[in-house]
């Protein structure tokens, strides 16, 4: 039993990271992006890779995960962030789809449809973590601690700078402010951040593939941020906790057949979205009427 | 104020419960199985599952085991990642020593983890031939592809003429071992695997791919892929003009493909079975099988009947000699006796887990499998090793 | 003859899509709403021809009906009870798509526990080709498929050229507010939109069905291909949608001759991306940037 709600902590704490991250671009900054999956692959490939071929110390297999999804992402953003709006939805989906395809095509690297296996358990300052409790420990500190990195940036000018931008871009820009750099800093952030949650699944698993970065995990994403509340620093942390525990609480329905429980989470959650949107855009944890300070 | 004699009593009354109650659930046993229950494969999932609720039932009526065996599933969707999730389940939440799987993208998913917990995993339908070397708990029950596609090359190019192929394969860990396999084995005896396309796995269509096969001016076409993608391609390939033989392995055997009018006259490979074998576990099997589904079983049913019954015997044993029923010590049992009277056959599990069992050839024929072909005993490559220094 | 025979594939893809694209601009141009159920829409469409057709054993005719019954009735009612909710009080872009994801992803459940989630095809001897030159094979349904798609194109043209209706829905697009003063109301003529958008997409559910087959989780390439081909045609453009559709159609295609069929859907997406780099107005539209 115990091991049972560890392995719940490392993964919500894993998804509470990848809302955060997405929350910052989704409901601070107002791009959609539904390639958030694409940077978690990315982080845990990087991660996996690293750890496999060179080494099993924890910071280098982050830092190259952190460092190649920001990569990664400016180059998405670059371009599409010129045009807004749409334009970003389709090219971010565009990468969710490419992602997927060279994660499941790319043999030699990324291991195909068959993943990349065995991975060593990663090690910090000589300390190794092999037990769950380890690895719940690891999850809830990163948690926290991205928590702490994402409330300084939105409090400070440049989360300002990012609100403004979305409320009005063209009005930022004519207080001189550099549109284009903050939006792609921000995305790289965004994508660097998601990357440290890929990197410990890796581990965590010892095994990635890219069944766990397809569009349906993109989407989940979105709709932890969302029912969440979208732009507000609990939010994210909310829905994740939400949507985790949604298909054990689905398991105490007896009527239920066991392999129907992933279908009908994916229906409650597409229904809160609409019914959130509909009655209270603001999420759970944010104002009525949406987007907060 | 009641007597200290009620109180002794009822105290004793409740401890002998507790303890009669807790050493018969510390007997009932539970097994684990990792199926797609869901999906394009599910239609596996039931087949698989069908074998080994037939051997938990026959288990507990026999009683061959203090206490109740019963089995757990979980859907792996025959995808890896879903597999190690359910089997992760399997293993901390149901605490079971042992799990059935099937396919082999899940298998080589789970086996570090079988690896890693002492537990066995035993996989019936999967047949890339890596499955033979996924560790010491990673135990198979039914003969790998290489057997398959070992025995349908040379009988394809010497009896049937048909020398150059081309071959679909699903772009997996299954595929492209078929592949290779496939192209070895063509060219050893005397043909030539001419082109291979490989599809994704979610793939629908497939006329592009028919489009390209037709250009190669193949004399037969491979398909490596499973359930309803199969069928999809077998159709589509048909109904863009490939006009040549199909042939395809042990997967075909399922309703769907069976059913196929397009598929009519394919060729496909499987295990050979021996439904006269007259003892009584097989006729029993045969007889239950049929009435409850109206049909007689297929080899996959079989190969999951034997993999529960297998536990069941080395479970038995170990209760006997009163060790707890763990991985490692099922393990230790079935090296100490590795003989099995199963289902149709009689077979010893080699030190790499695997069995052996020759092959045959079927065509299908008005929505069923004929048997064209049985490959002899002696083929099976477990004599190979031992024949081929006696050659020298 | 291979390209050739890839050629004609591409037609037959390149005239679904640009029936679907066509659905999608024509909604999302003239009521600004990302109707990201529009995939929805073809899987619901798609699987109520199946369950007449092959199921029930009703005839062609009634599922046809069925199909596009249950297109027009989705799209209107998805307008009149969630979006103009929505509308009503916010109505901003993310508020709006997020809802219309929402439903999809509740469609394509509903019809995952309702169909299952494996493939589903409606077999008719249609599909099978002949030989028209030698490794040219055509099948029936691909000139099916094409003049199917050229009615329904020339049916919408007459429509929004000629009848009233289309006139409005024209403006609509153009300026929402003046049409008021016109003494039309921009609600009835945005769920004239999303009955004419969901009901372009039914031919092509139908003649999907046929011949690569349905499954629950088709709305996503369905709203893939709908959104790339309205930003690589141009927002607002029904002509660049429907054009884009063929051209992602065609590539998709034709560029089997070179590469493996995995690579196709990213085929797209380079395009798409190609298209947002140097030519983000698209083949007829402008960029818009806010």
């Amino acid at each position: 039993m115990a091991s049972y709600l560890m392995n719940i902590l490392v993964l919500f704490s894993i998804n509470a990271i990848l809302a955060m991250t997405l929350n910052f671009i989704m409901g601070y900054a107002g791009i959609f992006s539904l390639a958030h999956a694409i940077f978690f692959g990315v982080g845990a490939y990087t991660a996996s890779y690293v750890a496999i071929h060179y080494t099993d110390s924890l910071l280098i297999c982050m830092t190259a995960a952190i460092g190649l999804s920001a990569v990664l992402s400016m180059a998405l953003a670059l371009p599409a962030l010129r045009v807004r709006g749409e334009y970003f939805v389709a090219a971010s989906l565009g990468l969710q789809v490419i992602g997927v395809t060279i994660f499941s095509e790319w043999h030699s690297v990324t291991g195909g449809l068959s993943g990349m296996v065995g991975i060593p358990p990663p090690t910090l300052f000589g300390f190794t973590f092999t037990d769950q409790a380890h690895f719940a420990l690891l999850s809830v500190t990163a948690m926290l601690a991205i928590l702490g990195v994402v409330a300084l940036l939105v409090r400070g000018s440049f989360g300002r700078s990012l609100m403004a931008i979305r409320d009005s871009e063209s009005a930022t820009q004519a207080y001189g402010k550099n549109v284009q750099a903050v939006k792609t800093l921000s995305v790289a952030v965004s994508a660097g951040l998601a990357s440290v949650g890929g990197t410990i699944y890796a581990f965590y698993m010892s095994f990635v593939n890219v069944e766990g970065f397809m569009l349906d995990a993109s989407i989940l994403l979105m709709a932890m941020v969302i029912i969440g509340g979208t732009g507000t620093l609990l939010g994210p942390i909310v829905g994740a906790a939400l949507l985790m525990a949604l298909p054990a609480a689905l398991t105490y329905l007896p009527f239920l057949p066991s392999e129907e429980l992933g279908t009908v989470q994916q229906m409650i959650y597409g229904a809160a979205m609409v019914l959130l949107m509909m009655f209270r855009p603001g999420g759970l944890v944010g104002k009525r009427k949406g987007k907060t300070v | 104020m009641q007597t200290s004699t009620v109180r002794v009593v009822r105290a004793m009354a409740a401890s002998v419960f507790f303890v009669s109650a807790s050493s018969a659930w510390a007997q009932d046993l539970v097994i684990g199985g990792l199926f797609p229950q869901s999906g394009n494969n599910a239609e596996y999932g039931q087949i698989f599952s069908s074998g080994a609720n037939l051997a938990v039932e026959h288990i507990n009526a026999d009683k061959k085991l203090k206490g109740t065996l019963s089995i757990v599933y979980e859907d792996s969707q025959a995808l890896p990642m879903q597999g190690v999730i359910g089997v992760n389940k399997l293993i901390n939440v149901n605490k079971t020593p042992f799990v059935l799987t099937g396919f082999t993208g899940v298998s080589k998913a789970i086996a570090p983890i079988a690896a890693r917990t002492k537990t066995v995993v035993v996989n019936g339908g999967g047949v890339g031939p890596d499955l033979a070397d996924l560790g010491e708990y990673f135990w198979n029950t039914i003969p790998l592809i290489n057997l398959e596609v070992r025995t349908l090359a040379p009988y394809m190019v010497k009896e049937r003429n048909l020398k150059r192929f081309a071959l679909v394969y699903v772009d997996d860990a299954l595929g492209q071992a078929v592949r290779k396999e496939l192209g070895e084995a063509l060219k050893s005896s005397g043909g030539e695997l001419i082109d291979s396309f490989s599809v994704p796995v979610t793939a629908q269509q497939f006329a592009g791919i028919a489009a390209r096969v037709r250009d190669t001016k193949p004399d037969a076409v491979y398909i490596a892929s499973y359930g309803g993608q199969q069928a999809q391609i077998a159709k589509q390939l048909r109904d863009n003009g490939v006009t040549q033989p199909l042939a395809s392995y042990s997967a075909f055997t399922i309703a769907s493909v069976l059913a196929l009018p397009e598929a009519d006259g394919a060729f496909y490979t499987s295990q050979q079975v021996n439904w006269d074998k007259g003892d009584a576990i097989t006729k029993r099997v045969l007889a239950d099988y049929k009435e409850k589904y109206n049909k007689a079983p297929s080899p996959y049913v079989l190969n999951y009947y034997n993999a529960v019954y297998a536990f069941g015997e080395l479970a038995a044993q170990l209760q006997k000699e009163g060790k707890p029923v763990t991985g490692e010590n099922l393990l230790a049992q079935r090296r100490k006796s590795p003989n099995f009277e199963f289902v149709g056959a009689t077979v010893k599990f080699a030190d790499d887990g695997t069995v052996s069992a020759p092959i045959q050839v079927n065509q299908i024929e008005k929505g069923a499998g004929k048997m064209v072909y049985a490959a002899p005993a002696a083929a099976a490559p477990a004599a190979a090793p031992a024949a081929a220094p006696a050659a020298k | 003859m291979l390209y050739a025979q890839l050629f004609v594939n591409g037609l037959q893809t390149g005239a679904l899509y640009a029936l679907i694209a066509a659905g999608f601009s024509l909604i999302f141009g003239m009521t600004r709403v990302f109707h990201a159920a529009h995939g929805a829409t073809f899987t619901l469409a798609g699987f109520m021809f199946y369950e007449i057709h092959t199921v029930l054993q009703w005839g062609w005719l009634a599922a046809t009906l069925g199909a596009l019954v249950v297109a027009a009735i989705f799209g209107v009612l998805v307008d009149r009870w969630i979006y103009n909710v929505i509308r009503r009080h916010e109505g901003s872009f993310f508020t709006l798509f997020v809802a219309s994801f929402g439903l999809a992803i509740v469609v394509q459940n509903v019809v995952a526990i309702v169909f299952g989630r494996g493939l589903v095809t409606v077999s008719t001897p249609l599909s099978r080709s002949v030989e028209w030159l030698p490794g040219l094979y055509v099948a029936p349904i691909t000139g099916i498929v094409l003049v199917c798609a050229l009615l329904c194109f020339l049916a919408l043209q007459w429509l929004l050229t000629r009848t009233d209706v289309g006139i409005a829905l024209r403006a609509l697009g153009e300026n929402a507010d003046l049409i008021q003063v016109y003494g039309l109301t921009p609600r009835r003529l945005s769920q004239y939109a999303f009955l004419i958008g969901s009901v372009l997409v039914v031919p092509a559910a139908i003649l999907t069905a046929s011949t690569s087959g349905l499954n629950s989780a088709m709305g996503h390439h369905i709203m893939l291909i709908s959104i790339a081909a309205t930003i690589v045609g141009g927002v607002g453009s029904l002509r660049g949608a429907a054009v884009a559709g063929m051209l992602l159609g065609m590539a998709e295609n034709l560029s089997l001759a070179w590469i493996d069929p995995q690579w196709s859907e990213a085929v797209t997406f380079v395009v798409l991306f190609l298209f947002i780099l140097f030519r983000p107005g698209g083949v007829y539209g402008k960029a818009v940037v806010s």
